[in-house]
């Protein structure tokens, strides 16, 4: 223990360092186990299957299309027809999108870029939370979408 | 000095506390946005999720309650150092995401929680300081 009155030592501190990595083991625990929006736990990233925009328009319908990006963004300009479903207000917009999606439909969700990673969580969530199948991620995303209105 | 450092401690203790809580609250989008970072295996994201709010949290805590609170500054800052890393790299490799810091509430572009970040760090380096060298008589109350 530290001295009354004076700094705790080096190893007091090192000790203590090492009581609190521990400590924090024991809610995270707990969390694992119980809390309803867990993190999934695995070895490899759950892959999802990658469309180049030409092949998205080429999919047979119905093809529903899911803006991922932030609201905001979406309120700004989007793919005609898209419904907008982000992680940050998913609860909230989730169910404009099952009114919008029938059984059978394929779904191409969108972000920004190649360089974002928003359609692949949502396409991952849309695939095993709600089961659905033939779920797909925009290859470029809206930016590929907007390089193709260019030409 | 020592309302200042009282202050600051309050301010840094504070920050942390809400940062871990915002996260506690959904660890599954916690792991998405340390997913989202690039840096980690897949299979080390989600453990990270659950464990690293919760140490915010009691470190947060410790440093405004007392005891622990020189280790607890010393976790925080190591944290604040990664945290600038990852963000850094994120921001210089292109990468269009959030930092996560703050949970579902982050929302500001990178460059802005880089910028927190390094002022977060000053706090805390600053805070190790006034706190005194291990042995040293403290120049405050602890």
């Amino acid at each position: 223990m530290a001295r009354v009155g004076m700094h705790p030592s080096g190893t007091d501190v090192c000790r203590k360092v090492a009581l609190l990595l521990v400590l924090a083991l024991v809610p995270a625990l707990v969390t694992a186990w119980l809390h309803p929006k867990r993190p999934a736990l695995g070895w490899a990233r759950p892959a999802v299957t990658e469309l180049a925009l030409a092949d998205a328009l080429g999919l047979a319908p119905p093809v529903i299309w899911v803006d991922a990006r932030p609201d905001d963004e979406y309120g700004a300009g989007h793919v005609p027809g898209a419904v907008s479903l982000n992680e940050d207000r998913w609860d909230a917009l989730l169910p404009k999108f099952l009114e919008a999606w029938q059984p059978g439909m394929r779904v191409v969700v969108y972000c920004n870029s190649q360089r974002c990673d928003a359609s692949r969580e949502v396409a991952v969530r849309l695939r095993h939370e709600l089961q659905i199948d033939n779920v797909f991620v925009l290859q470029g995303g809206w930016n590929a979408w907007l390089e193709a209105q260019k030409k | 000095m020592n309302w200042v450092a009282r202050g600051l401690r309050l301010l840094a203790g504070g920050i942390f506390l809400v940062a871990g809580g915002l996260k506690v609250v959904d660890p599954a989008h916690f792991a998405a946005d340390i997913d989202h970072f690039r840096l980690l295996p897949y299979f080390a994201v989600g453990p990270l999720a659950l464990y690293l709010p919760w140490l915010e949290i009691i470190c947060g805590l410790a440093v405004l309650a007392g005891p622990a609170r020189r280790s607890a500054l010393v976790v925080l800052f190591a944290l604040t150092l990664i945290f600038i890393v990852a963000i850094a790299s994120a921001w210089m490799r292109g990468l269009d995401i959030r930092c996560g810091c703050f949970g579902a509430a982050s929302t500001a572009p990178l460059a802005y929680d880089l910028v927190f970040d390094l002022v977060l760090c000053v706090v805390l380096a600053w805070l190790l300081r006034v706190d005194g060298r291990p042995g040293s008589p403290p120049s405050h109350n602890v």
